[in-house]
């Protein structure tokens, strides 16, 4: 029970304190709405056309959803690390129950809710300003677990992140500088037949690959047949792995 | 009486700098020490180690374990230049921190023990400077420690606020609560502390209840008298066996106790000296740390620095100085 307690006072700080902060909400939740609106209604796929966007609206749903799965936790987790460590916080923390997976875990939750809240808002402005058709199956609910596991992976990979930056401007240069290519080159808006063939093993080695196709697996529908099985197994292995990485990667002493 | 804290030829090094120096230190139970020293002379570091938040050579143990093994819930830390999450209130900040232990005591209780009950509903960035520290001293006792360590506990808070918190700690030391303190503040420590101890570049050069320290290196109680006439002033004690050194518009009787005062005005009288005021006062530990780190000070509306104590054995300020806190 006092686990429990001390994760939930951690997550119910950090919730209050994100929700509190006005321009990190209005961001959080402004960028892939943005970008939605830039590339599903304004741009518009094309299909058969050929080049950028030539697939049906509902292919670059897990593209959508990478953004927000991707560039969240890492700048967010990232930079908190960093702000703690700026303001002696984890001098603190140090002494206290509070152990540092605890910690993580905490903050992972309250990212898991911030982005499951983002998702929705995502998959519901993709369906009414693209059209894109979701098929409602058994398997939709799937999306769920490929959430989680990426928003897990990902949380550990910014806890990280912000135990090798020293400083937060630091964190979001990193984070960015990793993200960016992540979600360009992960099977999420651009094929693998725009791709140089050289290039192809190395989509493979992008943990965001996996979310990706497994994500087009529950809600596209030309790949509603596809597997998707092996594809969360990566998804939750890697989550694994990067939240212990993470959670050891957080400082307890300087 | 068991010790609290133990800790025997503790060095600490950030690359070439040494920060703390071959330190052994006890604090008892229900002590108070003071940790003092100048900016860098490893104060903060030397807490750290105590609480097990850096890594150091040498042995320490807090209440007889390591002290990343020992019950966190025995132990109540305020760090140095520490702010807490923002955009949360100062209740639920009390409330936040009290949630990382077994057991805490009530957030009400604590934010009125610090005096911050009428704006505990405040955003702590909103709050001063001095109520934030007081916030932050609440966070320290919320889970009701045995062991304190407050790291400039009063640093930024007014002469009130000050006074307040210093009855709190006094209550919490009179209920046997163990605290190691540093401060800058020598009124702070002489008032709060059982014990001193006093860091320079690193090592511990002093140890001592404050009346033991003054006794040892205050140096003498000092007699100023303000007056035109100070050179004949000077003739005139010197005849009488006072050790009298003149300034441009006053002297400086050296070990004159307050029975004694009398008779220095009484050589004054005597000559006929004309004399403005008279300035008695005693050795304090404000002496005893200018004395044993040879800093200096300026006097109030004098321009020039007068070098208060300067010993040939004692190190150089413009000496290297390990960074307090480098990381």
């Amino acid at each position: 029970m006092s686990r429990l307690r001390r994760i939930r006072a951690e997550a119910v700080a950090a919730w209050h304190s994100f929700l509190r902060r006005r321009t990190a909400v209005f961001f959080t939740f402004f960028f892939p709405v943005l970008l939605v609106v830039i590339f599903g209604a304004l741009v518009r796929t094309q299909p058969t056309d050929g080049g950028l966007f030539a697939e049906p609206a509902a292919y670059y749903i897990p593209g959508y959803l990478a953004t927000v799965v991707l560039f969240t936790p890492l700048s967010r987790v990232g930079s908190e690390i960093a702000r703690h460590r700026d303001d002696n916080r984890f001098e603190k923390l140090a002494t206290t129950p509070l152990g540092r997976g605890e910690w993580l875990l905490a903050h992972t939750l309250v990212n898991v809710a911030i982005i499951g809240l983002a998702s929705l808002l995502i998959l519901g402005l993709v369906v009414v300003l693209t059209g894109a058709a979701v098929p409602i199956t058994p398997r939709l609910a799937l999306l769920g677990p490929f959430i989680v596991g990426a928003v897990v992976l990902f949380c550990g990979f910014g806890a990280i992140l912000g135990r090798l930056s020293s400083t937060q401007d630091g964190v979001i240069a990193a984070s960015n500088t990793i993200a960016f290519p992540l979600l360009f080159l992960s099977d999420t808006f651009v094929t693998l037949e725009l791709l140089p063939g050289w290039f192809a093993p190395l989509v493979e080695l992008s943990p965001l690959t996996y979310f990706a196709r497994g994500v087009r697996a529950l809600t596209y529908g030309p790949a509603i047949e596809e597997s998707y099985g092996l594809e969360l197994a990566v998804v939750a292995v890697l989550a694994v792995a990067f939240f212990v990485a993470g959670a050891y990667a957080i400082p307890r002493t300087d | 009486m068991n010790e609290a804290v133990v800790a025997a030829g503790v060095s600490k090094r950030y690359g070439e700098t040494v920060a703390v120096d071959d330190v052994d230190l006890s604090v008892a139970d229900g002590e108070v020490f003071g940790l003092i020293g100048p900016n860098g002379a490893g104060k903060t570091t030397l807490v750290r180690a105590l609480t097990g938040t850096t890594p150091v050579d040498g042995e320490i143990t807090v209440h007889g374990e390591a002290p990343t093994a020992v019950d966190a819930d025995r132990i109540g830390l305020l760090p140095q230049s520490f702010s807490p999450p923002a955009r949360l209130t100062a209740r639920e900040l009390i409330d936040y921190y009290g949630g990382l232990y077994e057991t805490a005591r009530d957030t009400d209780e604590v934010l009125s023990a610090v005096g911050m009950a009428a704006a505990a509903d405040s955003w702590y960035e909103t709050l001063s400077g001095g109520q934030q520290r007081r916030v932050c001293v609440g966070i320290a006792l919320v889970n009701d420690p045995d062991l304190l360590f407050l790291d400039e506990p009063t640093t930024g808070i007014d002469p009130a606020g000050r006074q307040s918190l210093w009855s709190l700690l006094e209550e919490l030391a009179d209920g046997g609560t163990t605290i190691v303190l540093t401060s800058h503040s020598m009124t702070e420590i002489q008032r709060l502390a059982d014990r001193v101890g006093l860091l320079q570049d690193g090592r511990l050069v002093a140890v001592g209840t404050p009346a033991e320290l003054i006794e040892s290196h205050g140096g003498e109680s000092q007699l100023v008298i303000d007056t035109d006439q100070a050179a004949a002033a000077v003739d005139a004690l010197t005849d009488a066996d006072f050790a009298a050194t003149a300034g441009s518009t006053e002297v400086v009787v050296d070990g004159v106790s307050p029975v004694e005062i009398g008779d220095a005005v009484a050589v004054l009288s005597t000559v006929g000296i004309e004399y403005g005021s008279l300035a008695w006062s005693e050795p304090s530990l404000e002496d005893v740390y200018l004395q044993l780190t040879g800093e200096t000070f300026a006097t109030a509306g004098n321009a020039d620095s007068t070098t208060v104590a300067t010993p040939t054995d004692a190190p150089s300020p413009t000496e290297a100085e390990p960074q307090e806190g480098a990381q």
